[in-house]
């Protein structure tokens, strides 16, 4: 086991700038989930970790070791691709001891080995398989069988479960976190998808355009993002993002486009007259008899457990989220309120979070 | 119960009648191709093995049964023929397929100018053979060509001559010329191959510890397998079959050193105008590719089933 540590690490394709500077610091043992839109450079960090991919700038450490130049196979990782990259001309016993094969180890330890993490996986009874006789859900774990039976420094997955259905997915994301639980080993995790991100992740590493934006533990991303691509990102359904003016006679106001008024937190840095945006999390805005704002109901989605609306203020369309159920109904008009606190206010030319 | 069984019973019975006219129906929308199959591919087939029975002379022909084919038993210069045609196929095939796989393996990374070297590669087959082979004849020969100089200069020869003249090394000529002449195939059909091998295989194959070395065997190969078999497959039955170059630039002189099987029966046919045992050469080879491709089919079973 070991860390990684990445200093300023940049990538260029010719002329094209993919990664800016990514400063990472990832402990021993943790289980780090890079999440970001599709195109932002997940893949392309966690492949230079890997090796795979040459690094153009600043350094990759494993441990104490810089492992710019160090071969992929001798950096002691192992990775789980999104296509899981079985070979399809072995069957499941060879493809996990492939690299224990190419080491040269003793037949008697490869097999038991193999053995162990195929125990581990429920894959005894499929050993003898190719992977095309396999399901998506069995060569996905052949594929992490073979990452385990290397016994690596650190894991590294791209994506590993996007090509399974909703409900597969759900299934082994948790047995991923209990295998990480039991072997304690360094994980690096990508996906675009911030529920896995926020299920699976010790920390999360947010990243837009080759930007790392925010790096922290789920919740501390979801309380205090620290700028509007964050906030919106993370949470489903998304925060509700509304423009507005401060105003300060006595408490400080933000003035809604249509002249309503949210009452904001003290003791923030503001000027009488600054444009805002106001995030509200759509557990944070309740409808309630003498609420501030008024709005008109425009579609009621029904859940069972918990109901979301959908309303316009000032024009934008909020979403509401309120948990058991409710009698509104679509076209009626209400009143909402929102604790001064659970307020997020960003610089609307910067994006950034204020206070 | 026995009602339901009777039932299905008598289902069954009258789905099978219905069947037989259902399993007719498809060979008559299909009839116009058999016809046309039969007519074209059959026909000439079972003609020319029926000239293996007879024996042509100026203005007749007779039945000879299975004379002709005594005959090839004691036909010293066939016995050439054939080892001629195994020792040219063989020759061909293997620098054919070993300088096809090393160009296709250099085409499938990318360097500057690989769009050009592409298309010079792939030109030979653009050439027609008639051509090649005349063309190769003039470089061969000491008098136009430079090749007997070079190798005269390498110190392969010891005189600048014409090594289609001599009957040790004539057989050389058309080999070199096919060679040159082949490679594009393999490099074609081995580079489209290559290309179909996901990139993430060779990553998970580089993260496990494989040198390049293994995993040009381990994962390159048993992907190109299949394709292999296939290609050398076509390929051998069109070499051994193939008698274009041969003849322009040698004519299977000299002293009958270059005579592969195909070249013997053009010139059993059309200069010694013995049609039936032209014939029957031609099912002899006939005969004999079959049973090559046939032994190649099973290997390709038992060895590539997985892919
Ligand atoms: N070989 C390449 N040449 C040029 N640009 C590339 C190359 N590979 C990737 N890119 C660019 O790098 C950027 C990041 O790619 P990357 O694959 O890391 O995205 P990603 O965050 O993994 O996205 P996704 O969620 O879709 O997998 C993309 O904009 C892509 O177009
Ligand atoms: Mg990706």
């Amino acid at each position: 086991m070991a860390s990684v540590t990445l200093q300023h690490v940049e990538k260029d394709y010719g002329s094209l700038r993919i990664l800016h500077g990514v400063d990472l610091e990832i402990a021993d043992g943790e289980f780090v989930v890079l999440v970001g839109p599709s195109g932002c450079g997940k893949s392309t960090l966690l492949r230079m970790i890997a090796g795979l991919e040459e690094v153009s700038g600043g350094e990759i450490r494993i441990g104490e070791r810089l492992v710019n130049d160090v071969a992929p196979k001798d950096r002691d990782i192992a990775m789980v691709f999104q296509s899981y990259a079985l070979y399809p001309h072995m069957d499941v016993s060879s493809n996990m001891g492939f690299s224990l094969l190419l080491k040269k180890a003793e037949k008697t330890t490869i097999d038991t080995r193999v053995g162990a993490a195929a125990k581990r996986l429920g894959l005894d009874s499929f050993l003898g398989r190719l992977p095309r006789q396999l399901s998506g859900g069995q060569r996905q774990r052949v594929a992490m069988g073979r990452a385990i039976v290397r016994d690596p420094k650190v894991f590294l997955f791209d994506e590993p479960l996007s090509n399974l259905d909703a409900k597969l997915r759900v299934h082994m994301r948790a047995e991923i976190k209990a295998l990480h639980h039991q072997l304690k080993t360094t994980s690096v995790y990508v996906t675009h998808d911030q529920i896995e991100a926020m299920t699976m992740a010790d920390r999360i590493v947010v990243m837009h355009d080759g930007f790392v934006q925010q790096v922290g533990h789920p919740l501390e991303l979801y309380d205090r993002p620290s700028n509007i691509f964050v906030a919106g990102f993370i949470g489903s359904p998304g925060m509700n993002f509304l423009p507005a003016t401060v105003s300060k006679g006595g408490k400080a106001d933000a003035v809604l486009a249509d002249g309503q008024k949210l009452r904001l937190p003290d003791g923030l840095p503001l000027q009488d007259g600054d444009a805002i945006t106001v995030g509200l999390r759509p557990e944070h805005i309740q409808p309630a008899e003498n609420g501030a704002l008024k709005a008109e109901v425009e579609v009621v989605e029904p859940l069972g457990l918990s109901t979301q609306f959908y309303v316009r203020i000032a024009g934008q369309q909020v979403c509401v989220f309120v948990m058991g159920r409710s009698t509104i109904r679509p076209g009626d008009a209400v009143r909402l309120s929102a604790e001064p606190a659970a307020l997020h206010l960003f610089d609307p030319m910067s994006g950034n979070r204020i206070g | 119960m026995t009602y339901a069984v009777s039932e299905i019973r008598s289902a069954g019975r009258r789905r099978k009648r219905r069947l037989s006219h259902a399993a007719i129906e498809p060979w008559l929308y299909l009839s116009p191709a058999i016809v046309l199959l039969v007519v074209v591919l059959l026909v000439p087939l079972i003609v020319g093995i029926s000239y293996s029975f007879r024996k042509f002379s100026a203005f007749k022909s007779e039945y000879v049964g299975l004379g002709q084919y005594q005959a090839m038993l004691s036909d010293q210069v066939l016995g050439q023929a054939l080892v001629n045609t195994l020792w040219w196929t063989v020759a061909s095939l293997f620098f054919q397929f070993f300088l096809g796989l090393g160009l296709a393996l250099l085409l499938d990374k990318p360097f500057i100018g690989r769009k050009l070297v592409q298309a010079v590669v792939f030109l030979p087959w653009a050439v027609p053979s008639f051509l090649s082979g005349l063309t190769w004849a003039w470089l061969f020969n000491p008098i136009i060509g430079p090749l007997p100089h070079w190798l005269y200069a390498l110190g392969l020869k010891a005189e600048p001559t014409n090594i289609l003249s001599d009957p040790a090394t004539a057989m050389w000529g058309p080999i070199v010329a096919n060679i040159w002449f082949g490679i594009p195939f393999f490099a074609i059909t081995l580079l489209a191959a290559l290309k179909s091998i996901p990139s993430e295989l060779h990553e998970a194959a580089a993260i496990d510890g494989a040198s390049p070395w293994q995993r040009f065997t381990k994962v390159t190969l048993p992907f190109l397998a299949p394709t292999i078999v296939i290609t050398v497959m076509l390929r051998t039955i069109w070499i051994a079959t193939f008698a274009d170059l041969i003849f322009v630039m040698t004519e299977g002189g000299p002293a009958g050193s270059t005579s592969t099987v195909p070249v013997y029966i053009y010139v059993s046919a059309f200069k010694s105008l013995d049609k039936g045992y032209a014939s029957a050469v031609a099912v002899l080879l006939l005969v004999l590719l079959i049973a090559y491709a046939v032994a190649l089919i099973a290997i390709r079973r038992t060895l590539v089933r997985h892919v």
